[in-house]
């Protein structure tokens, strides 16, 4: 489903962030990506969300190898992925109702069902009381939910999350894991970068990949799955 | 309504939905876009409208002697001698028998020495000075509408009628006068190209710096899937609507000015300046200009916006 191949990536003239990238992501499965701060773990989500054209090598999603697609299919990619950012950058002028009604807004779907979705997946996350909420007003815990409600609304193809629940009490994180759990059952693909050892270990039945001094490891076998980066430090 | 949202706003609390993705609604610098568009119009309001005056004197100049011609006959001859009233009176008669004959003239009106004391009086004084001094004849002609008629021709029989008999068929002065109305026509075409152009390069260099301002915001909705379109809409729309804020604005204020000038002007007893009434066209015209320029700089905007976006990977 996702496939990289002998990928790298450089910001400008600058030393590659990321060398040789390889791996397969089969579709429906669930990765951890974890590893010290600055070792290319957000450069790796901006190539997944493509956010970033590789300087080199090859990577195919959803079957198009995006290095030959047209804007138009670029377009249609990026619909079918779901991203929670680190910084979770909402936009601070839209209520939290208008911020996760976005995607659906995007991809043109009617009003009424946006309303009716969106304003179940708040009570979802908790956030029901605060649907005209702006940004500014919520706790960082808060806007995190905001962050990856939007992600999910559209029940995306691929879920990619940077540091989910880095601002989240252990309960709340919990339930937000369960709620990428249960889009993964449903057929989501899911790599949620993080380094909440934690929160990894009690989902420890997913693979888990560790970034060490610019080279990866796979802490439990999983076919077809390399992993290789190197340090931009 | 207004109020409550903003008070809402200040609160932490949005119950409208906002109109646009990015926060356009708020954005201070389309106070300017919305000021510039406004002097645009303004400006294009006052170019248009003399742009239509001049049209109109044109027109009027031409119209006034269309068809139309004079013979005078002069009171002294060609070589300086002055002609009795008699000799005068005869030449005049001698004009009108051919003028009358001729195929090319519908009609022909011979002033009376009343009529030409009052036409020089103003110049040369009472009607006492009149009496010691000859007057001359004027015959005013009337061609037939349409007939292309050789003034040259007439002349010549007329000076062969009276040396003194001289035809002018106001030619002279008002290709003049219609050269110099026409050159300032071109530079009111140019200057309303100027306005165009200006307002063009200001609504792309206000779409810019919104983007520039805005790229973050942008960024995200390119990642979300958003398509090219779905963003520029957006900004479009904006640009419309505080175009047609501004240049709503820039016309009313054009109009009051125009009105005032129509009043100011308009109690000159020159005579030069046609009556300012404007045709429906140009009324429809100057009406749409708020609508013709804010649909401008919805298609500047779009262009913009869809160049910048597609720099975007």
């Amino acid at each position: 489903m996702i496939r990289f191949e002998h990928v790298g990536l450089r910001y400008g003239i600058g030393p590659e962030v990321l060398t040789d990238i390889n791996f397969t992501l089969e579709p429906g499965s669930f990765h951890f990506l974890s590893g010290p701060s600055g070792a290319g773990k957000t450069s790796l989500l901006s190539l997944l969300y493509l956010g970033q054209t590789p300087t080199r090598g090859l990577v195919t999603m959803f079957g198009q190898n995006i290095g030959q697609i047209s804007r138009e299919e670029r377009k249609n990619l990026r619909r079918k992925i779901g991203v929670v950012f680190q910084d979770f950058r909402l936009l601070a002028h839209l209520s939290a109702f208008d911020n996760i009604a976005l995607p659906l807004r995007i991809n043109g779907r009617p009003e009424r069902e946006i309303k009716e979705n969106v304003d179940e997946l708040m009570d979802w996350v908790g956030l029901g009381d605060y649907r005209d909420m702006l940004p500014n007003t919520l706790s960082g815990g808060q806007q995190q939910r905001v962050a990856i409600a939007r992600s999910v609304i559209t029940r995306p193809r691929l879920l990619l999350a940077d540091e989910p629940t880095g601002n989240l009490d252990d309960e709340i994180g919990l339930r937000l894991m369960g709620l990428f759990d249960q889009l993964n059952r449903m057929g989501t693909t899911v790599l949620i970068a993080s380094h909440n050892t934690a929160l990894i270990e009690k989902f420890g039945h997913h693979p888990k990949l560790i970034l060490e001094d610019g080279a990866t490891r796979l802490d439990k076998p999983y076919p077809g799955l390399k992993y290789k980066m190197k340090d931009a430090s | 309504m207004f109020i409550f949202k903003y008070k809402n706003r200040s609160l932490g609390i949005s119950k409208k939905p906002e109109k646009y993705d990015l926060p356009l609604e708020k954005d201070k610098g389309g106070r300017f876009l919305m000021i510039l568009i406004g002097l645009m119009t303004f400006l294009m309001i006052l170019t248009l409208s003399a742009s239509f005056i001049l049209t109109a004197m044109n027109k009027s100049w031409s119209q006034g002697i269309e068809n139309k011609a004079t013979v005078e006959i002069q009171t002294t001859a060609p070589d300086g001698e002055s002609l009795s009233k008699e000799d005068i009176k005869a030449a005049t008669k001698r004009a009108k028998d051919y003028l009358n004959n001729h195929p090319y003239i519908e009609s022909i009106e011979v002033m009376s020495d009343a009529e030409i004391i009052n036409l020089i009086s103003p110049w040369l004084g009472g009607e006492n000075i009149m009496d010691n001094i000859p007057l001359p004849g004027i015959i005013s002609i009337n061609f037939h509408e349409g007939v292309v008629n050789d003034p040259n021709e007439i002349a010549t029989e007329l000076q062969k009628i009276g040396p003194n008999i001289r035809l002018d068929t106001h030619q002279g002065w008002l290709s003049d006068i219609l050269r110099l109305t026409g050159s300032v026509q071109f530079a009111a075409i140019m200057m309303g190209l100027i306005i165009t152009l200006t307002t063009v390069v200001a609504v792309a260099g206000s779409i810019q710096s919104r983007m520039a301002v805005y790229k973050d915001e942008l960024e995200l909705l390119h990642l979300m899937g958003a398509s090219d379109r779905y963003i520029s809409r957006q900004l479009q729309r904006y640009a419309f609507f505080t175009a047609l804020k501004g240049s709503f604005i820039g016309m009313i204020v054009g109009w009051l000015v125009i009105v005032f000038i129509n009043l100011y002007a308009g109690n000159t007893d020159l005579g030069l300046l046609p009556n300012f009434t404007l045709s429906y066209f140009q009324i429809v015209s100057l009406l749409l200009l708020p609508v013709i320029l804010s649909i401008l700089s919805m298609l500047t905007s779009k262009q913009t916006v869809l160049r910048f976006l597609r720099q975007m990977p």
